[in-house]
């Protein structure tokens, strides 16, 4: 079950603090903890992120000084996942499908897909498999329209989500 | 819980390796990373000697069970292997080539933690 992260203590406004820059800073950074909150909620309800991304912000939380460690791996993940799509593109544009680099290439985005917990590029990759075990080109198109798809979608909730943490640590420390 | 293992993570996927180092350096091991199965069985070749080894299946070079079946014939035969990996045909795999475990991916940290204190107290002993 997704538990969101709670919004830091705003001390309530008085005339000594009220319009400070501090307590400014603060309600900022509270409106967009609760962006991220609403973002990251959204991302698991729909089935997006799985508890395997779960794990991945516990892991964060728990170790103290590895703040940036989601951000790290989102972005491995996205990197990798782009230049994955592009490869398998390549090979289905071929004359002759060599479908068992196609299979090397899904099986490697599945995989990572797995690790970060993208639930859906990784059920779309498993959507792919049929295609290429039946040596179907047209299927194997239309199977990593799906991957592409499901990719776009996760790789700019993870985008967003980073530019959110980006602000909130500009707002200065809780 | 404190430990100074010597993890040997054999795994070609970026993402894969980065969560994994990760989790095991959470458990205050010594993490070597190894691309392929022919990257780990030359670290024991080279006389490194590790308590863990986590290893992926399908690696370019050489798989997975095929680095198990090498580094069990060199006589390595305390280190605990875990093989790790999607494949549904992985575990039978990992099991005839030698390996001590396996597990399926993604890796919990519910899991691999009371794998690392099963050798921390075989070490001990």
């Amino acid at each position: 079950e997704f538990r969101p992260r709670p919004p830091p203590r705003v001390a309530p406004a008085d005339s000594r603090t009220s319009g400070s820059e501090p307590s400014r800073l603060a309600m900022a950074a509270a409106a967009l903890r609760a962006q991220l909150n609403a973002l990251l909620a959204n991302m698991f309800t729909t089935g997006m992120v799985d508890e395997q991304f779960q794990q991945l912000q516990s892991l964060q939380e728990d170790g103290g000084s590895a703040s940036g460690f989601v951000a790290e791996v989102a972005t491995l993940f996205i990197d990798d996942a782009d230049r994955i799509i592009a490869d398998i593109a390549a090979l289905l544009d071929q004359p002759v499908v060599d479908f068992d680099k196609v299979d090397a290439h899904v099986h490697q985005l599945k995989g990572s897909s797995s690790s970060v917990g993208a639930q859906k590029v990784k059920l779309a990759c498993m959507h792919f498999r049929q295609f290429y075990e039946a040596k179907s080109k047209e299927g194997c198109l239309m199977a990593l329209a799906l991957v592409r798809s499901e990719f776009c979608d996760v790789r700019n909730k993870f985008q967003t989500m980073m530019q959110l943490e980006q602000q909130i640590a500009a707002c200065g420390p809780k | 819980m404190a430990s100074s293992l010597k993890a040997l993570l054999v795994e070609d996927i970026k993402v894969d390796s980065m969560v994994l180092s990760f989790m095991l350096r959470r458990f205050h091991c010594e993490v070597t990373l190894a691309k392929n199965g022919k990257e780990a069985v030359d670290m024991f070749l080279e006389g490194n000697k590790f308590d863990i080894v986590l290893c992926d299946k399908d690696m370019p070079i050489m798989t997975g069970p095929e680095a198990v079946i090498k580094i069990r014939a060199m006589g390595a035969t305390d280190v605990k292997i875990v093989g790790v990996s999607a494949d549904d045909n992985a575990m039978e795999a990992f099991m005839s080539a030698g390996a001590d475990d396996f597990v399926p991916k993604p890796m919990r940290l519910e899991v691999l933690g009371p794998m690392i204190e099963e050798v921390i107290n075989r070490k001990n002993n």
